[in-house]
This record gives structure tokens, sequence and C-alpha cells, in this order.
């Protein structure tokens, strides 16, 4: 089974504050990671490591390596925008760019990068849609505003945009966490049929949600990666007593 | 009980004194607009439009080249104020933190309190003097300067109010950081940045002052943009004062023509730019 | 920090307990009342009857349990192993009910040989004490040697089974009557050593073989 990312002690700052700490980890391709752990852990930090979005806030900066179809991303010859071309992102709040058709919205990723061709537009769009669920709902209002649907609606529209530039992972920082239960299991239903194509890393404060949806799952307290193992047994059976406390509740 | 008494009776009094205030600026308004229409109207016919102004004394004639004067001196300056004025408005808002940045913002405050004879006086000595005539050029590039810092506020503070959320969606789909903000960034502050835009226009339709010592007076159609131009605002002042009774009534119709050019202008802007989803 | 999934636990840990005194309590009655020819059917019944009507109710605890508060890790593995537990008490009350009925259908046996279903007992009776006692003490060690102290009353139930083959006609009664019994010793024995690895499972989290 090939590996899509391999980080190798990756540590990461915001100015003097240490956010990880020697991260060390394997992703299989066409498989689904959660991470979670208590707000602050590092859990979102670590996954905006992946597609190098953590270096945008001022003074932050990353050391380590992290190799992504075994390439290091962070060398120094590696131009970040082609990596996170390579990479969907959703986000923990539904955010469609506001002055955008729900059209526009999927295309704006394909349009940006010079593609003009109005029938590849149209297909790659539809072909979005529907992989996000969507195309149903929508298909008759095209050209109605992104931030006229509801919200889940929306989260899965902003899922169809990363889908649309072709990436070949997806990350995802709690992309259900300001949806209700219904939204929720539409979004982690989709998110399953997501790896057959894609390499899927989620972050999630749920832990009943990282149980459901994902293959692998990763614990982190205070920036450090504690157990790292298959879902069902590292729920069943953790083996660190962090882990224990943590997804039974005794602490956090 | 008592105290509820009290409080009402406040709110009531507040409550007036807000209509009140209201009510107040209101008059003002419709009175100004009331007696330029009164005024302006009786002026206007269809030569008014096209005609030059008629010599002193003779009746009749139009304001022609003052329209077409001013329509071209705020086109120039539009051409040279706005694209600046955005840029930095852009650069303060998303390099907000740089030195570079605050310093411009400080500079731009200041200009936006500089009395407008003042760069008008700039205009002139750094273009006029330089050309040895008045011009069109000389007059847009002093209302270019007016333009500029409300321009370049207004787009800071609307980039500014786009969330970062929309940037970094942006930049996670591997949208270069430029684009990004011109391209997305950008056209999610657009109601902002338009509102400042015709803030600046109307700003710099009525502006006097800065016009006087730039693009001289002129009973002539446009000639060139290194001759000199005529214009609405100079119109007004130069007849408004005169003794004639036919030139008052030109400065009135000019006013009125000039409220109207701008308010067409807002109302075209807005229609095209208009923001296609709320 | 108590969560309120901890006043489930407390309550099912609870249950299952109670289950542990009277399942071991109505083994030893049958054996007891076997060896000393008494009939204790009755009496028996009753208490078979409170086990089974007990163990339903630990899993309708344990599934409303895991319905409200999704347990994971050890908490999880307590209410699987208290469901299974549970059910090893059940089926100890229901062995013990079937001891007390062969007194009532072979009629009298007191001139039987009751020597190596005396043995077999007190091993089932020990292994049923120790059994429990780890699970109330959530004791891997003690869990584990339920396990190797099966055998000793597998070797029993076989030289009984060797017995009962080569019996002459007169002892048919006393060789069949002890090899029913010792057969219901084998199982109990069995459930003693399933309640040992659910025991071991609820602490490490290994499973161990089913025999």
């Amino acid at each position: 089974m090939a590996y899509k990312f391999e980080v190798e002690q990756v540590d990461a700052w915001f100015g003097a504050k240490q956010a990880l700490k020697q991260i060390s980890m394997k992703i299989k391709e066409n498989s689904i990671t959660a991470i979670i752990g208590p707000s602050g852990c590092g859990k979102t930090t670590l996954l905006r490591c992946f597609n190098r979005m953590h270096e945008l806030v001022p003074d932050a900066r990353v050391s380590g390596r992290l190799l992504f179809d075994g390439q290091n991303i962070y060398d120094d010859d590696v131009d970040p925008v082609k990596i996170r071309r390579r990479m969907g992102m959703v986000f923990q709040r539904a955010n469609p760019f506001p002055m955008m058709s729900i059209f526009d919205n999927v295309a704006v990723g394909l349009k940006m990068n010079g593609v003009r061709n109005k029938a590849k537009l149209r297909e790659a769009v539809e072909r979005s849609l529907k992989r996000a669920y969507l195309w149903d709902e929508v298909n008759d209002a095209l050209d109605k505003s992104g931030v006229s649907l509801s919200g889940g609606q929306q989260q899965r529209l902003c899922i169809a945009r990363a889908l649309a530039v072709e990436p070949e992972v997806i990350l995802m920082d709690e992309p259900c966490s300001a949806l209700d239960p219904t939204a929720t299991a539409k979004i982690e239903q989709l998110i399953m049929g997501l790896k057959e194509q894609y390499t899927v890393v989620i972050v999630t404060h749920n832990m009943q949600q990282a149980a459901r949806v994902s293959d692998y799952t990763a614990f982190l307290y205070l920036g450090e990666l504690v157990e790292y193992a298959e879902t069902v047994p590292l729920f069943e059976n953790p083996r660190m007593e962090l882990t224990e406390q943590y997804i039974t509740g005794k602490f956090g | 009980m008592d105290n509820y008494a009290v409080r009402k009776l406040k709110e009531k009094i507040f409550l007036s004194f807000a209509w009140l205030a209201l009510l107040l600026t209101a008059i003002i308004l419709v009175v100004i607009l009331g007696q330029v229409v009164y005024n302006g109207a009786s002026a206007i016919n269809i030569g008014f439009f096209f005609e030059r102004p008629a010599p002193p004394g003779e009746p009749g004639g139009g304001i022609g080249p003052g329209i077409q004067g001013t329509v071209v001196l705020m086109a120039l300056a539009s051409l040279m104020g706005i694209p600046l004025g955005i840029i930095a408005g852009i650069y303060m808002a998303e390099f907000s933190e740089s030195k570079l940045a605050s310093a411009i913002r400080y500079f731009n405050d200041v200009l936006t309190e500089f009395p407008s004879i003042v760069i008008g006086v700039f205009a002139y000595t750094s273009i006029v003097i330089f050309m040895r005539t008045f011009s069109a050029i000389a007059g847009a590039f002093a209302l270019a300067i007016i333009m500029i810092p409300i321009v370049a506020r207004t787009t800071e503070e609307s980039v500014k109010l786009v969330p970062a959320s929309i940037r970094e969606a942006a930049l996670a789909l591997g949208i270069p950081r430029w684009k990004t903000t011109l391209r997305i960034v950008l056209s999610t502050a657009r109601q902002g940045t338009i509102t400042g835009i015709m803030l600046s226009l109307g700003r710099i339709a009525g502006e006097t002052a800065p016009l006087i010592v730039t693009v001289g007076f002129s009973f002539f159609y446009f000639g060139g943009f290194d001759k000199p131009v005529a214009a609405l605002p100079l119109y007004i002042y130069t007849f408004a004062i005169s003794p004639f009774e036919s030139w008052r009534s030109l400065a009135w119709g000019s006013a009125l023509v000039l409220v109207i050019m701008v308010l067409v202008v807002n109302i075209v802007v807005r229609t095209i730019t208009r923001q296609k989803y709320r | 920090m108590v969560r309120l999934m901890d006043i489930g636990l407390e309550r099912l840990k609870n249950m299952t307990i109670d289950m542990a005194k009277l399942s071991e309590n109505t083994v030893s009655t049958a054996i007891d009342a076997y060896i000393q020819s008494k009939d204790v059917s009755g009496e028996i019944h009753k208490w078979s009857e409170e086990l089974r009507i007990l163990q339903d109710e630990v899993s309708e605890l344990a599934v409303e349990v895991i319905a409200r508060y999704q347990p994971v890790a050890s908490d999880l593995r307590f209410i699987r192993s208290c469901m299974e537990i549970s059910y090893g008490f059940s089926r100890f009350g229901r062995y013990a009910y079937d001891i007390s009925q062969v007194l009532g259908t072979f009629g009298d046996l007191s001139k039987c040989d009751k020597s190596l279903v005396k043995k077999a007992g007190e091993q089932a009776k020990e292994m049923i004490r120790m059994s429990i006692k780890s699970f109330t003490g959530r004791d891997a060690e003690l869990a584990k040697k339920v396990r190797n102290m099966d055998s000793v009353v597998d070797e029993i139930y076989l030289q009984g089974v060797e017995n009962a083959a080569k019996t002459r006609q007169d002892d048919f009664k006393c060789s069949v009557s002890a090899l029913l019994i010792l057969r219901y010793l084998e199982r109990i024995a069995d459930h003693a050593t399933y309640i040992g690895d659910s025991v071991v499972y609820t602490i490490t989290g290994e499973r161990s073989p089913r025999k």
C-alpha cells in the first residue's frame, strides 16, 4: 500500500509558541484519517501543514519533512501554490464566495487556473456537484447565489468547489461543526464515498464522527501525537492511557 | 411603576429630538434642491445643453462646453485616481501591519484633510507652469489627487471587511495570492469600493477652487488635453457673481445640470456594477 | 470528573455482582444437595429464574448505556463483558437446576460413589469463586488462572465417561447420573473460564480464543 503522506518529525510554531512537536505519521492512499484531540492540541495546525496553509499566518513556521507522494513539500524549490492545487480544503464554516453564483463557486478554481472552455467548465461543475451530492438540489438554480443555500448545502458546495480542481487529497477542518445532525449525516456519507478516489484527512472534535467515518485515527494532545492507529482498535482498546482518558471523556 | 412612566417619557422626548433632527436635515436638503430646480429649470431648453454661453448681456446661450468639459475632467481624473486609490487601499488592507502601510495610511489621512485650493496650487506649480498653459490635464491631475485618499480609504475599509475565510478558501484552491486579492477579495469588497468611488466623484464634480488655478476658463468646446477646458463649477462660479441677468440664469441651469449629472453617474454605475446576489 | 455514564456503569456492575453472588450460591446448593441426597429443585428453579430475569435486565441496561452515551475504550469493553458475564451467570443457574433435577429423575442415589462429582464440584465452585473475584477486583492475573483450572474438570469428566462405558449393569443408575452431573459441571467450568476471559478483555482489551 502506497503512502500519500509521510510526516517526518514536523514541528510547527506560531511565533515563539510551539504548536506541533515532532509529529511523525504515515497516511495511506485512499484512506480516511481522522485527527482528534481537545481544543488547542494542534490538530488544525497539523492539517494546515499538509497543504502549506500554516505559513500564511504571520510569524508561523514549520520545520521537518512532509513527504507528499515521496516529495518533501517543504523543500526550498517547491511552490506552495502548486501544492495547494493538488489538495482540496474544506473549512469549519462553509465559506462560499458571496459574490458568485453556485456555478461560479464551483468553477472558480478552474477559471482562475486558466480554463476558459465553457463546455469543459459545465462538465466539471456538474461532475463535482454530483460527487458532493448537491446536484439534484441545485441543478435548476446554478445561477443563484451560493450563500442563498442552507448551511449544509453551502458546506457541500464548498466540497464541490474543492473537488472541481481534481485534487488528490481532501483536507477537512471540522466540516460539520456548524451543521445539524441531518446535514452532518449527509456530509459523512459523502466523505465515505470520497475515499475511493481521494485520500481524506479530517480534523474533528466529534469523536463519534471520527469513529464513524475514518479508517485511521490520530490523537493529538498538547502538540504531540499521542496515538495513531486503526480507528476501531483505537476506540475499543487504546494503547495509551491519555487516549483512553480523552475518548472516554474523563478529561478535556 | 413610577420609574416606568419616567422612562417612557424620556424615551418619547429623545425620540422627538431625533425626529426633529431628521426633519431639519431633510428640510435643508429639500430647500436647496427646490431652489436649484425652481431657478434652474426655467433656464433649461434643448439649446441650453449644446450652445456655447452667449456674450454678456445677450439672452439665451447654453453651457455645452461646460458639460463636456466636466465630463472630460471627471473621466480623466477617474482614470488616474481610481486605480491608484484602489491599489493603495488594497495595500493598506492586505499589509496593514507593515510600516509602509501605516505611512501610506497617515499621509492618506492628511491628504483627505488638505484644502483643495492647496492641491490646485500644487498642480499649478508642477504642471501649469511647466506647460506654460492652463490645461485639462492639470485640472484632472488636481481632481485625481483629491479622489485618491477617498477611494483608498473606503477600499481599505471594505477589503478589511472581507472575512479571512474567503481569502483562505481561495488560497487553498491554489489561486495565487495576487489573483486572490484582485479577483476574489476585491470582488467581494466591490460594494464598498464602489461607494467610495461614488463619494469621490460627487466630491470632485463640484470642486471649484483647484480648477480655477489649473484649467483656466473657456467658452469653447474641448480642444485637447493640453488646452484650457470649460467646467460646470467654474461656469456656476463665474456666472453667478456676474451682473448680467442672462448669465445668472445660466449659473442656475448649470447647478441643476451638475446635480443631475452626479445623480445619473451614481445610478448608472450602481446599476452596472450592482451586486448580483443578496 | 463524574460522567453521566458512570452512574449507568455503576448500576451495571452492581447488578452483575448481585448475579455473581446468587449464581455462586445456586451452584453450591445444587452440588451439595446431590452429594447429601437432598431435593432442592424447587428452590434452585426459583433462583435460576431470578438469574435469567437479572440477565435480561443487565442486557437492557447495557443497551441503554450504549444508546445514551456511545461508550468507547474501557467503558465499551466493560459493558460488553457485563453482557457476556451475566450470560455466564444465568447459565450457572440453568445447569444448577439441571443438576437438582437429576435427583428427582433417578430417585434414591444415596448408595452411589460420589467422589468424582465431589472432586469436580469443588473445582467448579473454586473456578466460579475465582472468576467472580477477578471481576469484582479487576484482576486479570486471577482471571487467567481460571482458564488453567478448566482442564482438571475436563479430565474428571472424561474419566466419568470412561467409567460409564465400563459400568456393570447394577451400577447403571449411579454412573449415568454421575456422568450427567459431571457433564453439567464441565459446562459450568467452561462458562467460568469465559467469565475469566471477559474479565481479561475488560482490563487488557485482548480476547482469548474460545475452546
